[in-house]
């Protein structure tokens, strides 16, 4: 059987640029190379967005041992073309280059996870992984998940939303709407991921100084009323029009934290200790819940995925009202760090078996995309 | 041929790759030898392990690096000798010919500092340690077992002293260092004050048994199974058989006791030898069997006492062991509850049905298993345990001479009577004949043929999920990929 050439596509331009890099090569390179199926070409593109391929790219002492930029002045940056498939190019006297079955994007947030990296696989025509265009667009703006949720009916905090620009002009305009909102809030940049600059506030000082942090780093900020007694839980899900969900997953932290950055990646989620094994060991798999809550959460979930238009893979985060037992809609991940592999082993699927299907669902996707009509006979031109 | 196979022999690490595959060679020409002309690219050798720089790996890793320095300025200075004596043709022709020919030269060279020390230092010294050692065993008061058979010597063994270490001062050879020179460093150990010796006898080429049995003078002797291994050096399974059953002549047919769940050995049973396996040992009956992956637990009763025996081993097969184990124990004169907790204590032995949880599956690693009969009992657990996904994995099994195509058609119908859903093969020679034996017996789970077996076992956590059990069986060195 013939191996399927996939280009695995990380880092990027963005402040999640290291998570991904841990995502593409522990949870995505290697079961797709140890599954036999693929020729694997890792492309990596750096902080200054040039894009390179080489096998060496797949060593993480590459990254961690800080000779990165010395190996890259050695390679010569690649390139892309896009002539009704897509190849990568490595320049050269003598040029080489492959066509690329399938992509598979591993970045995380902005320039890569925010849409515009599938915008750029769906102008190439060719198949890849996880959420396509629109649905990545949408899912990493906060503010417009929240409306499109809400419009199918689905719980979420209450929220105000605004432009940092509005806020630097007008801070009064915007702290009056922000009045309507009871303490203790949430502040979120709209369209980071990893939990970067997500603050909870009790005060107005803490408030604004809160919205100053968020709006460094984002042009729309989001504001959000706290949820009480929370538990906060999050749900993996895979698939296209057939949906897989994974355990519900619940961390370990007290109802008054949130899960940062460090939690996340920095500590393995035990705010202490190596994180090697990302995503571990600070959640209760599955969440300890009761089994009438614990459906409600997946149900919820699985609305968010289908409302956002969500396809290939997304984790859905929900936060839970401990004492109404109300499930809010807190935030979809449309390429969630590491894919959430850990939560899918204990589900059943293997690493290798979650890249093989997540392979088999961009195909599919791919398959059914080609087939709808992008021509329509008009005298248009004629009549011009 | 790729430019990186032809330069592979004059990289700066040929000389630890040399190295390497005399450490994996056990330091034996003869194997190395054969490794050495078969092998086309000295990039990929070391696939399994890496070198481990013992004091011996050093020396001769320098010995291979100063030789081949010394052959390489040889061969500069005569063709710079050429150039300056009015282009000598000969300096020339002899100093290129140094520089192309040293990795071909020492490569071999290096065998020779191994068998003089071997001829002048090795075996005289260890002549004298076997007499000194003879000496020592004929006058040990104490119970003397050997532990004989192609397979399962190292866990019957253990088993014994674990159970006979509760009421009774036992000694055994440690792990598997079961060949001559091994018993000769185990004589020099003893205090003379034991009540037990175990003794576990390695064999590996023809008269070995024989000997063994001669010098370490046993009053038991345990023969744990016949099977196709070494056939290399034994050639048949007829000439192996004769030379572990040797013991038994040894004893003169007291206190033999045989496994007769294999089925080569109904051959050699004699008249006066006890017979073991899963349904007990002699009058002893087994019953009561209840398997896991946790372990097995079975009734032993001979009529008039019953002993309810529990174990973390894991397998029907392991039922033969223990209960002779337990037989042995109570014939040396151990209490039934001694018995009873040396049984419940046994562990699973390193590699060897070793079951352990990785990324939430259960893995039996029985790596050390390198024969058919093996195979059987590990296929067999594998049928009988119930998982969301079953995973095979095996390189095959090596040393099995004119018998390989038939040992692995035969691997191949095992496997598949366990239903595995995913078989893991590694590539190399027998590859071919486990899927024949796969399709022959209309196996249709999923094959996967691995290139990189130490990628694959480093990073087994990818490939499994909860639910997931995994049988791992055998694994070849790089010395037979």
């Amino acid at each position: 059987m013939k191996k399927l050439a996939v280009a695995v596509i990380f880092g990027s331009r963005s402040t999640e640029h290291d998570v991904s890099i841990i995502t593409a090569i522990s949870s995505v390179i290697r079961p797709l190379e140890l599954s036999g199926k693929y020729i694997v070409y890792p492309v990596y593109i750096d902080k200054g967005g040039r894009w390179f391929s080489d096998p060496e790219l797949a060593s993480i002492e590459l990254y961690t041992k800080g000779n990165l930029d010395g190996f890259l002045s050695r390679l010569k940056p690649l390139q892309l073309k896009m002539n009704g498939r897509f190849e990568l190019v490595w320049p050269g006297l003598r040029p080489k280059s492959v066509k690329i079955d399938v992509a598979f994007p591993a970045t995380h947030g902005t320039h890569g996870e925010d849409g515009e990296l599938m915008g750029l696989l769906e102008m190439a025509n060719v198949a890849y992984v996880g959420c396509d265009m629109p649905a990545s667009a949408v899912a990493m703006d906060k503010a417009l998940c929240k409306t499109i949720a809400l419009s199918e009916g689905i719980l979420t905090p209450k929220y105000v939303w605004f432009y940092s620009i509005d806020f630097s002009r007008d801070n009064n305009a915007v702290l009056s709407k922000l009045s309507e909102l009871k303490y203790p809030l949430f502040v979120k940049p709209v369209h980071l991921g990893s939990s970067i600059a997500i603050a909870r506030v009790s005060n107005p000082k803490e408030l604004i100084n809160a919205i100053e942090v968020a709006a460094h780093y984002d042009d729309k900020v989001l504001v959000e009323e706290a949820v009480n007694d929370l538990i906060e839980v999050t749900v993996p899900i895979i698939g296209n029009d057939k949906l897989q969900v994974a355990l519900v997953e619940q961390p370990l932290l007290k109802s008054q934290d949130f899960f940062d950055f460090d939690s996340k990646y920095l500590h393995g989620g035990k705010k202490t200790g190596g994180g090697k094994d990302v995503s571990q060991g600070y959640s209760k798999l599955p969440a300890d819940l009761p089994s009438k809550l614990y459906k409600e959460a997946e149900a919820t979930a699985l609305a968010v995925y289908k409302a956002i238009g969500c396809s290939g893979i997304a984790r859905v985060d929900l936060l839970i009202d401990g004492k109404t037992k109300k499930v809010y809609f807190n935030e979809v991940n449309p390429l969630p760090g590491s894919l959430y592999a850990h939560n899918w082993r204990a589900k059943g699927l293997s690493n290798v078996k979650l890249v093989d299907e997540l392979i088999d669902l961009a195909l599919e996707r791919h398959k059914s995309y080609s087939k709808l009509a992008t021509g329509f006979k008009s005298s248009y031109l004629k009549q011009y | 041929m790729n430019i990186r196979i032809i330069t592979s022999v004059y990289s700066p690490r040929f000389p630890s790759t040399i190295t390497y595959m005399l450490q994996a060679s056990e330091y034996q020409s003869e194997p190395y030898l054969k490794w050495l002309w078969r092998t086309v690219d000295f990039s990929g050798v070391a696939r399994r392990r890496t070198l481990k720089r013992t004091a011996k790996a050093r020396m001769l890793e320098i010995f291979l690096a100063v030789g081949m320095l010394i052959e390489i300025l040889a061969g500069l200075a005569l063709i710079f000798y050429g150039a300056l004596s009015g282009y000598n043709a000969w300096a020339w022709e002899i100093g290129a010919a140094l520089l192309i020919a040293y990795p071909f030269i020492w490569s071999h060279l290096v065998v020779l500092p191994l068998e003089f020390g071997r001829a002048l230092i090795v075996e005289p010294k260890l002549n004298k340690q076997v007499k000194t050692a003879k000496t020592i065993y004929r006058n040990h008061p104490g119970v003397k077992i050997a532990v004989a058979g192609s397979y399962g010597k190292t866990t019957m063994k253990e088993l014994l002293k674990t159970v006979l270490s509760e009421g009774l001062k036992v000694k055994a050879t440690v792990a598997n260092k079961n060949v001559l020179s091994e018993h000769a460093k185990f004589a020099k150990s003893l205090n003379g004050d034991e009540e037990v010796l175990i003794i576990e006898y390695g064999e590996g080429a023809p008269g070995d048994v024989k000997r063994f049995a001669f010098n370490t003078h046993p009053t038991h002797g345990i023969i744990t199974g016949l099977a196709p291994a070494h056939l290399n050096q034994y050639k048949t399974l007829e000439a192996a058989g004769a030379d572990i059953f040797s013991l038994g002549e040894y004893l003169k047919g007291e206190n033999v006791y045989v496994n007769h769940e294999s089925p080569p050995v109904k051959a050699y049973v004699k008249p006066g030898y006890v017979t073991y396996g899963p349904e007990g040992v002699g009058k002893w009956q087994v019953s009561e069997v209840n398997l896991s992956i946790d372990g097995v637990s079975f009734s032993l009763s001979d009529g008039k006492t019953k002993l309810n025996l529990n174990s973390k081993l894991l397998g029907k097969h392991q039922i033969g062991a223990l209960s002779l184990a337990a037989v042995i124990g109570l014939e040396l004169g151990l209490t039934r509850d001694q018995v009873i907790a040396g049984v419940a204590k046994g562990e699973p032995f390193m590699h060897r049905m070793q079951p352990y949880e990785l990324a939430g599956a259960r893995v039996i690693d029985d790596t050390y298993n390198g024969n058919i009969e093996g195979i059987r009992a590990g296929t067999a657990l594998l049928r009988e345990l119930s998982a969301r996904r079953k995973i095979y994995v095996t390189p095959g099994l090596v040393d099995q001479g004119q018998d390989t195509k038939r040992i692995h058609n035969l691997m191949g119908e095992f496997i598949a009577s366990a239903k595995p859903d995913l078989v893991v093969l590694m590539r190399n020679s027998v590859t071919g004949f486990i899927k024949d034996g796969l399709k022959r017996s209309g196996y249709k789970g999923e094959i996967q043929i691995v290139d990189d077996p130490l990628s694959f076992y480093e990073h087994l956590d990818q490939l499994v999920a909860a639910g997931d059990l995994v049988l791992m069986q055998n694994d070849w060195t790089d010395n037979y990929a």
